[in-house]
């Protein structure tokens, strides 16, 4: 692995990076209120949303770049254009924004809100089609989640459902149009801290605090592969053109002063998809890494971490020839 | 209580093979009744033999009165006449009767006694309606008869009819046994073993008697049965108050007057108790044999594997595995098995679990529960070396009158063998036990007590006093103990090593400046180390000499190694003659080994500084050893081979907190338990070169502790002659390792294959169902196909981008 490239554009931890549908572009969140978008082939900062004033929590592409989503710990799930960076629209919320996202046509979008200071946790569904939505804050469908909160959550293929991880380990199915449950799993036994589809969105990954992260069927969420780790697995990515994952995690931050603080255990690790095998690991961060994310080209990949930076790593032509024997 | 031997649990058969026909007293009563009454006033005793019967009776469990008893319950019933108790009075048992086989053995007679009456007064009434009942008429006629009274035909009296008959002519013989007022014969005592002395000799027999006996009440009569111009060798004696006698059976019987004569006293009015002893000895009743299979199946697996335990979910689940090169196999896995830890027994028979409640004991192929102990709120436990007794320690419970704190069980039937107080259970175990379990011991203030099995009583009925006794400690190999007595004013520190039963000194070490001693044996028993602390005048601090006892050589010469440093762990080589040092202060520990020559000099091997150690673990069959930083010192791992002292591997296991080796020496797992450290909980295999075969992570793991294998049923010959075919084995096991490898990278290359190919299923069905919504997907994306990353390339603009630019020309808005 060539060095790779260094971002420093946040001064809190990073809490999600994410590319554009074409991986020239990647955005990073952090625990601070500053939203970056990057140039992935050279790291150059190509520019900041500024609106927030707390930790940004998630963040979002359309499918032809044109706005980016973003929610935060400061109450509010923000839309902006993309190339100018104005802010489109302001959606007030009662707490923390944990996750969002577009649908595959990017017509509609998604949020949902922490369960704290006495309010529940809800996925929002506003259709950006119908300007009086945003404009009176009302949007066309709320799915109230009484249970466990959501801690991840990503839309389905063809916009027809949104899959949710929650604070107990279960998966939801909700349909994106009756808001009703339609597949319920439960295999993982603590929370679920990012979920992650592949490219052609048949499949996804999900990554939890219960150390381990599984590969899912996105239609029927049936559970295909699990990747054992002895960390919390904070967030993990399928590859676009191999059978390949990558996990990233490690202690939780409060834990952090009782590890070692020596390199090498804040590391990227990889599995084959297939075998549940790992097969290599990226050393770097000297804290959790909280996100990870494939470029769509699979050539290179980028993570986040608990230390604040984002590394952009290009792979070596070994990375590309090695094999499993079988 | 030396007879207790002879009505001792048979030895210990390893294998529980039969528990019901282990009961203690299962051997008959002696055949001479013990005593014989002649008449009230003048009985005829043949107190010959002292009587192993008592023994018998304490032995056979709580109430040993029961049989006396019966007697009045079946005189009741008799007595309350031919009314409508037909049921065999043997129902009248004491309960429990049944649990205990020598009580019934003991209670049969009288309950045939009560037979017989209910038989007599039951012929009264069938003499009424003879042939009412075939069968008690019949078993009523010869008595009948003797009566004279058969052919009464009715039983009514006429109207005229005057009771002139005394109940003592109708009832006599029942009557006869009916209880007696209390007239002195409870202050009676019967004392045996008395010295048989001639008239000359009389008075100061007397005088000496009355000393010993007048201490428990003031005695108002005594009777010297003579014969011969001798006495007999018994006597009576008669207290104030039946107190009094109920004191001196309990405190004179066993007094050991001298050499020969040891006093065996009993009360008068057990007369019947033992009278009552059948002649016949019955058979206990044989209790169902319940098969719990090979407790020790494990050692016969073909590949010579070892089990070990394994507590994790912070002590919700336990497991037992396997251990193997390559994936521990689960043998068993339970939730809640143990309410805090695991311990297995020495010999690895039995696996103790820990409940509120009490303990349990598992073994077999199925771990199914053998054994239950209940003592609440058990926090400790021991094993004898053995595995005939348990120690338990529980915090509750205690009373004045009832010792609880401690309890030391049978572990074959699960009767509790006694109880005993505890202040503090800081030094646990609180009783440590001789190497075969015949003794065990315990330290109080300027008492050492030494106990025996299988009676639990203070060997030779006294407790050693030793003044400051500090510590003890028994040796592995004999029935050796050693202790330690600290300087007193002028007197010098002490260790003195003492063969036991005989308690005879055979080493004593006067030492000088002791500030401290540790007693460290070897575990053949071999040797002996005492490291003494010292302050030796004119000089500053402390030094340390290690004092070394060649148990095996006559007179136990002893030789001593000194050492300036501060010594951090000492440990000897098992099986061997080597021990090693941990010395010095961090950062600049050291390590040295020593080798005690056949000469007795202790040579110096090597000395390796510069260590990360605060630990030293030998390898059970010795030469190998693990120098350990544990907790503090981050989990540095040094594997030594001490043959010739070369470090074969440096290592780590991070914040690892445990260390144990496997028992046969092949493996050694590192561990980071739950209980020290909350994170990173796993534990390591490596061989016992300090290669690493597997990380095992576990949730909240906890403790793994190996299960022992009892000590090899290979001579020293044996040995000798499979180490010198060595070559010859290890051909065979190279091969197997071979095959096994070839086949385990096989077995592998054909799962990952069927993974593949599952996979591949998957991914197949996924896609053509990817590529049924394509028109769907471009509908949504108004008809721009974005399956492919350039699969609608002709859209793209160039762009473009510089590296390292000292002029940031950002080009901006030709994005689509």
């Amino acid at each position: 692995m060539g060095i790779p490239i260094l971002l420093q554009g946040h001064e809190r931890s990073i809490t999600q990076i994410k590319y554009n549908r074409e991986g020239d572009l990647l955005f990073t969140v952090a625990k601070d209120p500053i939203v970056n978008v990057w140039y992935s082939v050279n790291g150059e900062r190509l520019g900041t949303y500024m609106g927030h004033t707390g930790a940004v929590w998630c963040v979002d592409a359309d499918w032809d770049t044109k706005h980016v989503l973003t929610g935060s710990a400061d109450n509010s799930c923000r839309l902006w254009d993309c190339e100018t960076g104005k802010q489109l629209a302001l959606l007030k919320t009662n707490s923390a924004v944990r996750t969002c996202g577009f649908d595959f046509g990017g017509n509609i979008i998604m949020f949902s809100t922490d369960k704290q200071m006495g309010y529940q946790c809800f996925v929002s569904f506003f259709d950006l089609r119908d300007p009086s939505q945003i404009d009176n804050n009302e949007p066309y469908m709320k799915i109230p989640c009484n249970d466990s909160k959501i801690t991840s959550a990503v839309w389905g293929p063809l916009g027809e459902c949104i899959i949710a991880g929650h604070e107990s380990g279960e998966l939801n199915q909700y349909s994106a149009k009756s808001g009703e449950v339609l597949v319920n799993v439960k295999e993982h036994s603590r929370q679920i801290n990012d979920i992650q589809l592949s490219r052609d969105m048949t499949m996804f990954v999900t990554a939890s605090k219960d150390n381990t992260a599984k590969l899912f069927d996105s239609t029927t969420l049936e559970h295909q592969k699990t990747f054992r780790t002895e960390r919390p697995v904070n967030s993990a990515a399928l590859s676009p053109n191999y059978d390949h994952v990558v996990l990233g995690g490690g202690q939780e931050a409060m834990d952090v002063t009782t590890t070692s603080t020596r390199i090498g255990k804040f590391e990227a690790r990889f599995f084959h998809l297939a075998f549940e095998e790992e097969f290599g690991r990226v050393k770097g961060h000297f804290g959790p890494i909280n996100s990870v994310a494939f470029h769509p080209d699979g050539k290179s990949y980028s993570s986040g971490g608990e230390d604040g930076y984002v590394r952009i790593h290009y792979f070596d032509p070994q990375y590309f020839e090695f094999e499993f024997e079988a | 209580m030396q007879d207790a031997e002879n009505v001792a649990v048979p030895e210990a058969a390893e294998e529980r093979a039969e528990p019901g026909q282990q009961q203690p007293a299962a051997e008959p009563p002696p055949d001479e009744g013990l005593l014989r009454p002649a008449g009230p006033g003048a009985p005829e005793a043949a107190g010959t033999e002292a009587s192993s019967e008592e023994v018998a009776v304490a032995e056979a469990g709580p109430e040993p009165e029961p049989e006396v008893r019966t007697e009045p319950a079946a005189e009741a019933e008799a007595a309350s006449g031919p009314s409508e108790s037909l049921s065999p009075p043997a129902a009248e048992e004491p309960p429990g009767s049944h649990a205990e086989p020598p009580v019934p053995a003991q209670g049969e007679a009288p309950g045939e006694r009560a037979r017989a009456e209910c038989a007599d007064s039951r012929a009264q009434a069938a003499s009424e309606d003879a042939g009412g009942n075939e069968g008690s008429a019949a078993e009523a006629e010869p008595r009948a008869l003797e009566n004279g009274d058969a052919d009464e035909p009715s039983f009514s009296d006429p109207e005229d009819f005057v009771d002139d008959v005394s109940e003592e002519e109708l009832l006599g013989d029942v009557l006869k046994d009916r209880p007696q007022e209390a007239d002195g014969i409870d202050s009676v005592i019967v004392v045996d073993n008395v010295p048989q002395v001639g008239p000359d000799r009389l008075e100061k027999l007397k005088n000496v008697i009355h000393k010993i006996f007048s201490k428990f009440g003031k005695i108002t009569n005594d009777f010297y049965p003579e014969e011969d111009g001798k006495t007999k060798g018994y006597i009576f004696l008669e207290y104030a108050s039946p107190a009094h006698a109920v004191d001196a059976v309990k405190n004179a019987d066993g007094y050991k007057l001298d050499k020969q004569h040891t006093f065996r006293v009993n009360l008068f009015t057990d007369f019947d108790k033992y009278m009552t002893i059948s002649d016949e000895w019955d058979i206990p009743e044989k209790q169902p044999f319940k098969d719990l299979g090979n407790l020790r199946y494990w050692l016969e697996e073909a590949e010579c594997r070892d089990q070990y335990s394994v507590i994790f979910e912070s002590g919700d689940r336990t497991s037992i595995f396997w251990n193997d090169v390559k994936d521990p196999v689960s043998i068993e896995e339970r939730a809640r098995w143990t309410e805090t830890y695991v311990r297995w027994s020495p010999k690895g028979t039995y696996l103790a679990t820990f409940h509120q409640r009490g303990i349990a004991l598992w073994g077999g192929e199925k771990f199914k529960q053998i054994q239950r102990f209940s003592h609440q709120g058990v926090q400790l436990i021991d094993f004898s070396p053995c595995e005939r007794y348990l120690v338990t320690f529980s915090p509750l419970m205690d009373t004045q009158d009832d010792p609880q704190a401690i309890i030391i069980w049978d572990i074959l039937t699960g009767h509790k063998k006694r109880g005993f107080h505890c202040e503090s259970s800081a030094h646990w175990p609180i009783f440590k036990w001789s190497h075969d379990g015949k003794f065990f011991a315990r330290m109080t203030l300027d008492t050492l007590s030494i106990y025996e099995t299988p009676s639990m009583g203070l060997l030779d009925k006294k407790s050693l006093k030793i003044s400051g006794i500090k510590d003890f400690s028994w040796s592995p190999g004999g029935n050796i103990i050693a202790f330690w007595v600290p300087e007193d004013k002028d007197i010098p520190a002490r260790v003195t090593l003492m063969q036991l039963p005989t308690r005879q000194e055979i080493r004593v070490r006067n030492l000088f400046n002791v500030v401290d001693c540790k007693l460290h044996w070897q575990k053949n028993g071999d040797y002996l180390c005492v490291k003494v602390d010292r302050t030796p005048k004119g000089t500053q601090g402390v030094v340390t000499n290690f004092e070394i006892f060649r148990m095996r050589e006559k007179q136990v010469p002893v030789d001593v190694v000194e050492m300036k440093e501060t010594i951090i762990a000492f440990a000897w080589e098992p099986n061997g003659s080597k021990f090693a040092v941990l010395h010095g202060e961090a950062p600049r520990i050291s390590v040295s080994f020593y080798h005690v020559k056949n000469n007795g000099k202790i040579e110096l091997i090597k000395m390796f500084d510069k260590q990360q150690a605060n630990t030293i673990f030998w390898s059970p069959q010795g030469q190998f050893v693990v120098l350990a930083g544990l907790r503090s010192m981050n989990g540095a791992l040094a594997f030594v081979d001490t043959s010739d002292c070369t470090v074969m591997n440096i290592a780590e296991h991070y914040m690892a907190s445990d260390v144990e080796w496997d028992p046969t020496g092949r493996y050694v797992v590192t561990s980071v338990s739950w209980w020290s450290h909350k994170v990173d909980n796993a534990y390591w295999l490596w061989t016992f070169q300090g290669r690493l075969l597997q990380k095992n992570n576990k949730d909240r793991f906890c403790q793994l502790l190996w299960r022992p294998r009892p000590p090899t049923l290979l001579s020293q010959e044996q040995i000798k002659q499979i180490k010198k075919d060595l070559k010859k084995y290890s051909k065979i096991f190279e091969q197997k390792d071979r095959l096994s490898q070839s086949k385990a990278s096989k077995e592998l290359v054909e799962r990952r294959r069927t993974m593949m190919e599952d996979f591949r299923k998957y991914r197949k069905m996924a896609q053509e169902l990817y590529m049924e919504q394509k028109n769907e997907r471009l509908e949504l994306r108004g008809g721009v196909d974005t399956d492919e990353l350039d699969s609608n390339v002709d859209d793209w603009e160039e762009e473009t981008i510089e590296f390292f630019v000292t002029e940031e020309i950002i080009p901006l808005g030709n994005q689509e």
